[in-house]
């Protein structure tokens, strides 16, 4: 399964069973910018496709109101819990794989312009860590789902913030290795026999 | 209003015949209720940065100037004159309580005792630090050590705070209640400039600049706002 839409859901249900309607709100308001739903259908595919893989399965709820129709309520099973384990641990893998492509490219450009590349990423590094905001420090005693969401906030913060700072480490050890080898003479081609 | 401004600054420091290059060409404004925070490793120059921005050690070449004033003659007079200094840690105070430690500052400066009390209590309180006032500067730890060494910059009024390295060695949650007290100044109206060689302290800054070897990157000045016009009063009738 490779769609993130479904392992994000997949997520969702395992921090708590819900249905459709329900699953596409938590969706929006959990992942806000970090992940996009094309549209609301894009959850009711990965719900079946969940369920199919048997990750998920439909739990009886009985409804309040006996003259509507019961809305499908889902939740995860051990082996959805199990695989969204696993997955989850090889997204730092495939974080890695990102950052090294990215060194990579940048190394392979002359050094004059490897250099522009590390000056506009350190801008918008700058940029983004002053934009980020420390977290709220007084919450010790909240409780319930807003403790929940704070926490969320503060992890999620605190991996951003991190993460920044590393890029801005690298920033400017790549820009000392690039000034260096720009200063000193090209090799000399080797003459043709 | 530009509060601080640095322009053009060098400085080099000489070790008998070796001669090191710490600032190359900064230039930094500073306005009222602004919070910058300056990033940079080790030996980036960021501490010799804050110490020509307080008017404690004067540029090679260039300029700093306080309130259009230049910094330069004023050999460290202007701290509590207008701007506040954080170095990091405190000394031991030759065991003295907290308090006096903070009074010591505004009774120089021929305030009556009671009046510097209170001042130094007022300091304390908004910093969250008034339990540390009957303490010895001995007992205190690092994340009390930054809030005391806050309230006695606090202590004259300053318009200017510099602090270096605020959060370095506080735990994460001290951390950020340290930036959050520095924001809340800032939005008070104080111009703040911190150094830092933490990525994550530059959160909640309205700048954040990097050092590299001397030189200053990012924007060196506030974005400028777009004029205020005036409304166009209706034409009546």
């Amino acid at each position: 399964m490779r769609s993130p839409v479904s392992w994000a859901l997949l997520g969702l249900v395992i921090q708590r069973p819900s249905y459709g309607y329900e699953l596409v709100q938590r969706f929006e308001r959990t992942y806000e910018d970090a992940l996009d739903l094309s549209s609301p259908s894009q959850v009711y595919a990965a719900l079946d496709a969940l369920e199919g893989r048997c990750l998920i399965e439909r739990m009886a709820v009985e409804e309040d109101d006996a003259s509507r129709q019961p809305k499908p309520h889902y939740r995860a099973t051990a082996e959805g819990v199990h695989d969204y384990r696993d997955w989850l641990v090889a997204q730092l893998h495939a974080e890695r794989r990102r950052s090294r492509l990215f060194a990579r490219q940048v190394a392979m450009l002359a050094s004059a312009d490897a250099l522009v590349v590390i000056e506009r990423c350190e801008r918008a590094c700058l940029r983004e860590a002053s934009d980020t905001r420390p977290a709220a420090t007084d919450d010790a005693q909240i409780e319930g789902p807003t403790h929940s969401a704070h926490l969320v906030e503060r992890l999620v913060g605190e991996e951003e913030r991190l993460a920044l700072g590393a890029r801005l480490a690298w920033v400017e050890y790549a820009r000392r290795q690039l000034t260096t080898a720009a200063a000193q003479p090209s090799p000399q081609p080797s003459p043709r026999r | 209003m530009t509060l601080l401004a640095l322009e053009h600054v060098d400085r080099r420091y000489r070790h008998g015949a070796c001669e090191r290059m710490v600032l190359r060409d900064v230039s930094l404004e500073l306005d009222t209720g602004e919070l910058v925070a300056v990033w940079g490793m080790r030996r980036s120059g960021r501490s010799t940065l804050l110490r020509i921005a307080a008017g404690i050690e004067p540029p090679d070449r260039g300029v700093a100037r306080f309130a259009g004033r230049n910094l330069a003659g004023s050999k460290g007079n202007m701290l509590g004159g207008g701007i506040g200094y954080c170095r990091r840690g405190l000394g031991d105070g030759d065991g003295q309580e907290v308090l006096e430690e903070l009074m010591v500052a505004a009774l120089a400066r021929g305030i009556p005792r009671s009046k510097a009390r209170a001042r130094a209590f007022a300091a304390l309180e908004r910093v969250g630090a008034e339990q540390c006032g009957a303490r010895t500067l001995r007992e205190l730890d690092t994340a009390e050590t930054v809030r005391v060494t806050l309230a006695r910059a606090l202590v004259l009024g300053p318009s200017l705070l510099v602090l270096d390295e605020p959060t370095a060695g506080v735990d994460l949650l001290e951390r950020d209640r340290i930036l959050s007290l520095l924001r809340s100044l800032a939005d008070e109206g104080l111009a703040v400039l911190i150094s830092t060689g933490d990525a994550t302290a530059l959160s909640g800054a309205d700048r954040a600049l990097s050092l590299t070897a001397g030189e200053l990157r990012g924007s060196f000045a506030a974005p400028e706002l777009a004029p205020v016009l005036p409304l166009r009063r209706r034409a009546s009738g």
